[in-house]
């Protein structure tokens, strides 16, 4: 095994865990925010992946602009979707049967979202056709797919640009107190509805340009969302609940070990690698990497 | 007295109405004597559900027959019988094709059936066929189709267990033409039966037995995740051939894109018809899939230009692949047999087909240009042929004989 190999597995592992990174950044705020385990996030992924699509081979937009351009139009449906559904759900009464109420809503709505999507547009998978998903730029013997690369740093500056909308503005310093304490933050003044309908919407807006990015390179099709669902939920986990940067480098180390697993084990269990460092993780330190003891009661 | 007197208005009435039908029917029934015999033809096919893109297709090529043999003059020897044809969806499990096949078979006098696309369901429907005494053509590959000693069944392709060693063979013979010496191989694809199918004689003896090594086997559950790992071996190990069988597109898309951006460049042959659709050129991109060779059963062959410009006007499909041709055939097939019998008893017609031997007309529109089944019900001298990517349309390329198209290979590493 030369060196270039790994080197390759490594850079490969990076360029595609900064895709699940960006994803599980809009999971890890919906749900340190809001308390809500979205399981329709894959679902606003892949209608990502699809209007990226449609703006590429309808208008001729780039899909990696098309990716930013996407994030206006799905915060605003994040927003509507948590004012029409979710406030139904949340902020009153029992805290376990909301909880039970947020699933069934959300996993109905991943189910809506998904088959609508197969009536309307078929479940004939989609490709982008660019010409830098198929190029690479090299080092030496390591191949670095552009698409990814491009992929890539986009990711890294939108999640550059969340950070510091959580940490440097009102607003989103706002957001941070609904989600340490929404009560003391509802005395304060903040509206925690509203934080609830922002942290949603930028959510859904998160997971949609990362749709958009990983449609440069990876094709499209109605269940696309399940593929990825599960390894934003682990990459959230391993983060530490709530936990914005922990999300980041969660999704990172998903990717990584994603494919170094592969070094060692047969194809066939790409994902077992996943899953291994998962219960690891929770096993060694259950808060997460950057997750914090949540506060006796 | 009124009411009586309309009482007794409104009977003579309803009988005067009676008598009007009956003197109605009295005089249809003569001209209705006097209608030609139709020849009915059973087609039972998946037409919703996840293979029903299949069953369409094989519903155009046998519409396409049907239309053109009524058109000139329909079948002779029954006096200018015209051939109808009766559909029945298969749906997507064995039971639903089961029922289907009782439904149209039972219902009214079916002179042959053609279907059911996927061997399973071609197994259960066949055991109707034969219960009711219907004889059956088949595109289906499974070697236990004609393995049970029906007299009913008629299976028109090569059988699956020898179409990986006709391809291989086929491919070696493409490779030598081209100066290439196959040393390594490489297998690539997924764990679906239709992979299985072609990759486990290969990997267990046929390429042993070739002198060939087998340097890359990697098999994935789908979807596939990333495509790196598996291009990142082909391009370490550097086989001379690429068996490939993803049979999930997207997958496909992945590993063939993947290739291209590592300068991976190799002969890659697949097997089956979904590698041939055209929903496999819109999704893959006709860049991509340049080159990619499939073997399969039927493809149109050189020579067979004027039908699959026919096809293309009458359907709208881009191109004709072997589920439209093979029904086309048959349907073609049972004309020709009809003949032979003066009959469209099925028992007549199945006799028939034993004593069919074809070697021109439009139903030997198939390599190598004869139909001839032997007493298994097996087509005799069928074969597998390999078809190319070309252009964003497919392409028989092997046989020579029969080929469409020469052969794109891909340039020395």
């Amino acid at each position: 095994m030369p060196a270039s190999e790994l080197v390759q597995y490594v850079v490969t592992g990076l360029l595609v865990g900064a895709i699940y990174a960006l994803m599980s950044i809009g999971l890890a705020l919906i749900f340190g925010v809001m308390r809500v385990v979205n399981f329709a996030q894959g679902d606003f992924m892949m209608l990502g992946m699809y209007v990226t699509y449609f703006l590429a081979t309808g208008y001729g937009v780039d899909p990696l602009a098309g990716a930013l351009l996407i994030v206006p139009p799905f915060f605003l449906l994040g927003m509507l979707v948590h004012r029409v559904l979710l406030v139904r759900v949340t902020g009153r009464g029992d805290p376990q049967r909301e909880m039970d109420a947020q699933l069934i809503l959300t996993l109905g709505l991943s189910l809506v979202i998904t088959n609508a999507t197969s009536m309307i547009l078929s479940p004939t998978p989609r490709a982008i056709q660019t010409a830098y998903a198929t190029r690479a730029f090299t080092a030496g013997p390591v191949l670095i797919n552009q698409a990814r690369s491009y992929a890539f740093v986009m990711a890294v500056l939108l999640a550059l640009l969340v950070w510091t909308f959580l940490t440097r503005t009102d607003l989103g310093k706002a957001l941070r107190a609904a989600a340490d304490d929404p009560e003391a933050a509802e005395y304060q003044g903040i509206s925690v509805r509203t934080m609830h309908g922002l942290a949603f919407g930028i959510g859904v807006a998160l997971v949609a340009a990362a749709g958009g990015l990983l449609a440069t390179y990876h094709p499209i099709e109605p269940t696309v969302a399940v593929n990825f669902i599960v390894l934003m939920f682990v990459a959230v986990v391993l983060g530490g609940l709530g936990s914005i940067p922990g999300a980041f480098l969660g999704g990172l180390l998903i990717g990584l070990v994603q494919s170094l697993t592969l070094l060692v084990l047969p194809l066939q269990l790409q994902n077992v690698g996943v899953f291994v460092a998962f219960l690891l993780v929770l096993y060694l330190r259950p808060q997460g990497l950057l997750g914090r003891r949540l506060r006796a009661v | 007295m009124i009411v009586l007197r309309n009482g007794r208005g409104t009977l003579l009435s309803v009988v005067a109405v009676g008598l009007a039908l009956v003197l109605a029917g009295l005089a249809l029934s003569p001209a209705a004597a006097l209608a030609a015999e139709e020849l009915k033809i059973a087609l039972v096919v998946p037409l919703s559900g996840r293979w029903a893109r299949q069953g369409q297709l094989k519903k155009m090529g046998a519409e396409m027959a049907i239309e053109e043999i009524n058109a000139q003059g329909g079948i002779r020897a029954l006096g200018g019988a015209r051939i109808v044809l009766r559909e029945a969806d298969a749906g997507d499990t064995v039971e639903k094709a089961v029922s289907a096949a009782q439904r149209v078979l039972g219902r009214e006098k079916i002179s042959a059936g053609i279907g059911a696309w996927l061997s399973s369901f071609t197994l259960g429907v066949t055991e109707v066929a034969e219960r009711l005494q219907v004889p059956w053509f088949t595109l289906s590959y499974a070697d236990s189709i004609t393995e049970r000693g029906f007299k009913y069944t008629f299976q028109t392709s090569p059988v699956g267990g020898l179409q990986a060693a006709q391809a291989l063979d086929l491919f070696l013979s493409l490779a030598k033409a081209h100066r290439t010496e196959v040393k390594k191989a490489a297998i690539v694809g997924d764990n679906t039966a239709a992979s299985v199918f072609f990759f486990k004689p290969l990997r267990e003896k046929l390429l042993r037995e070739k002198g060939i090594e087998l340097v890359v086997d990697e098999i994935w559950t789908p979807p596939l995740a990333d495509g790196t790992p598996v291009v990142q071996k082909i391009r370490s190990a550097q086989p001379d051939v690429m068996f490939f069988s993803a049979t999930a597109l997207p997958d496909s898309i992945q590993v063939l894109q993947k290739m291209k951006e590592f300068g991976v460049r190799l002969p890659i042959m697949g097997n089956g018809v979904w590698l041939l659709m055209p929903e496999t050129v819109q999704a893959v991109g006709k860049d991509l899939i340049e080159g990619v060779m499939s073997s399969v059963g039927a493809h149109p062959l050189k020579g067979q230009e004027p039908l699959v410009e026919r096809f293309k006007k009458r359907t709208g499909e881009p191109f004709m692949v072997q589920d439209s041709l093979m029904a086309y055939v048959h349907v073609w097939i049972i004309k020709e047999a009809a003949e032979l019998a003066k009959s469209t008893d099925p028992r007549a017609i199945r006799d028939a087909v034993g004593r069919l031997d074809l070697t021109s007309g439009p139903a030997t529109a198939l390599v190598p240009g004869r139909i001839r089944y032997d007493e298994r019900g097996r087509r005799v001298g069928a074969t597998t042929i390999i078809v190319q990517w070309q252009g964003g349309e497919p392409f028989t390329v092997a046989p020579a004989e029969f080929a469409m198209r020469k052969p794109l290979w891909p340039s020395a590493r």
